[in-house]
């Protein structure tokens, strides 16, 4: 059976930043980041996470943030303020 | 060696497969690149076909398709539409609708990724739409008629290979539905009564057009004994008026796909669209108790207090936000039932005009074939 070549349907994935994998955990104080995605009770969830994480790693900070709604992305603005002001970033969906 | 074939010299822009139909299926399941139904094989000759109906630099992306935001690129949206079984002069329709589909009010990122099962419903205007052959009469949303399937089905073949709409996860709809294999209709402007869609949105009368809104899939409005406006538009808002849409609580533009008999019942009572809007606003609403008391408490009086907060149980809860926001189309054939099309909710129709690179209003279909 011959072979014929086909023209890939997909895109891949462009400009991704690059994670930095130099954060020392749990040696320094996590200043640590909040997305609220305003769904239902996802300020439960993360505050339970916040309270966990405090309880296994010393955090000097928590910044919070909250989408304008769900179903649209955060804001350039959300995102420079986490990229700023925050270690790592924990973002919930919960309903 | 033509363009294309030098541009598809790039690393990953090919793959071989055995030239056997069943094969090239099985590489298309395998990959995730098909929509769970056979595809046509997009080699570089057909895709090159398709490309002949482009203005376009073929690898200039027209937009980045969310939730992976991949480069939407004519070469990779060709391979997609001769995937979906178009014919070559279906291709500037196909742009079009992503064009529209790019538009930020139409939320695109929101509607790719969410639980609800909305899709792009197309909804064709103008000579092009007759052109390519898009059915606007019977069965209008339904089956059999190739432009229809082919053109929704390459769209929704781009979102998925393109912005990794891949169930599960970059789609987190609950249960989908069908209409996200395809869902592309025209309207048909020789039996409505009223102006057609792209001229009420003020575009002239003999551009091409499509408005493209994130549809749940359509309701229908059964109503074969109503002699006159009043009944035809109480069968309506029954049917508009249910508790598990998302149009009462966001800012949507539902859509009311009136058949061509419901239609004239209409206008021959003297009622213009934006009659029936304002009608269907007073008159399409649920009292508050309908809703589930959690939703009333959680969803009504905390995340809508500015409204809801010390609303009676008797208050009317509207379907949409203002009357305009009721889009009105006609389409389909002879019969008694018209269609109610529930949105997303957190999104806005977008509409674009079909137009050359250029920026010039095109008049056929064959205005973007390449010599």
């Amino acid at each position: 059976m011959g072979q014929i070549f086909l023209v890939v349907p997909d895109a891949p994935i462009e400009n991704v930043a690059q994670l930095d994998a130099n954060r020392q955990l749990g040696e320094t104080g996590i200043r640590l980041g909040i997305l609220d995605n305003t769904k239902g009770n996802a300020d439960h969830l993360l505050n339970m996470i916040i309270e966990g994480v405090k309880k296994e790693f010393k955090v000097d900070s928590v910044v919070m943030t909250r989408k304008a709604a769900s179903s649209r992305p955060a804001t350039d603005a959300i995102l420079d303020q986490l990229a700023k002001e925050a270690d790592l970033v924990v973002s919930a969906m919960a309903d | 060696m033509s363009k294309l074939t030098t541009m598809l010299q790039t690393p990953g822009a090919l793959i071989a497969c055995d030239d056997d139909p069943e094969a090239v299926f099985e590489l298309m399941c395998s990959k995730g690149w098909s929509d769970g139904l056979p595809v046509i094989p997009p080699t570089a000759e057909r895709v090159e076909r398709m490309l002949a109906y482009c203005d376009r630099d073929l690898d200039k992306p027209v937009l980045n398709i969310p939730p992976r935001f991949g480069a939407a690129t004519p070469i990779r949206i060709a391979a997609n539409a001769v995937m979906a079984g178009c014919k070559p002069e279906y291709f500037p329709l196909v742009l079009l609708a992503l064009e529209a589909l790019a538009d930020e009010q139409y939320n695109l990122y929101g509607t790719q990724a969410t639980t609800h099962p909305c899709t792009p419903m197309l909804i064709f205007n103008g000579p092009a739409a007759k052109e390519a052959g898009i059915n606007a009469g019977q069965n209008a949303m339904g089956n059999y008629f190739r432009a229809n399937a082919v053109i929704g089905r390459a769209v929704r073949l781009a979102l998925v290979n393109i912005g990794a709409a891949i169930p599960g996860t970059g789609d987190m709809a609950t249960t989908g539905t069908p209409a996200k294999f395809t869902f592309c209709v025209a309207e048909n402007e020789e039996q409505s009564p009223w102006d057609p869609l792209h001229v009420e949105l003020g575009f002239p009368r003999e551009s091409s057009a499509v408005t493209v809104i994130a549809a749940e899939s359509p309701h229908n409005v059964n109503d074969h004994e109503s002699l006159n406006a009043e009944g035809i538009l109480t069968m309506v808002a029954g049917t508009m008026t249910i508790t598990g849409s998302n149009n009462p609580y966001y800012a949507g533009q539902p859509l009311l796909a009136f058949g061509p008999e419901h239609a004239a019942t209409v206008a021959n009572d003297g009622m213009s669209k934006a009659d029936v809007r304002q009608w269907l606003f007073k008159h399409a609403t649920l009292p508050l108790s309908r809703f589930s008391r959690e939703t009333i408490e959680r969803r009504f009086r905390r995340k809508l207090a500015a409204q809801y907060a010390d609303a009676a149980l008797d208050t009317p809860v509207r379907m949409c936000a203002k009357p305009e926001d009721l889009l009105i189309i006609v389409t389909g054939g002879a019969g008694k039932h018209s269609q109610y099309v529930p949105t997303f909710g957190n999104t806005r129709a977008a509409t674009r005009v079909l137009k050359r690179a250029d920026g010039t209003l095109a008049k056929s279909l064959h205005d973007f074939k390449r010599n």
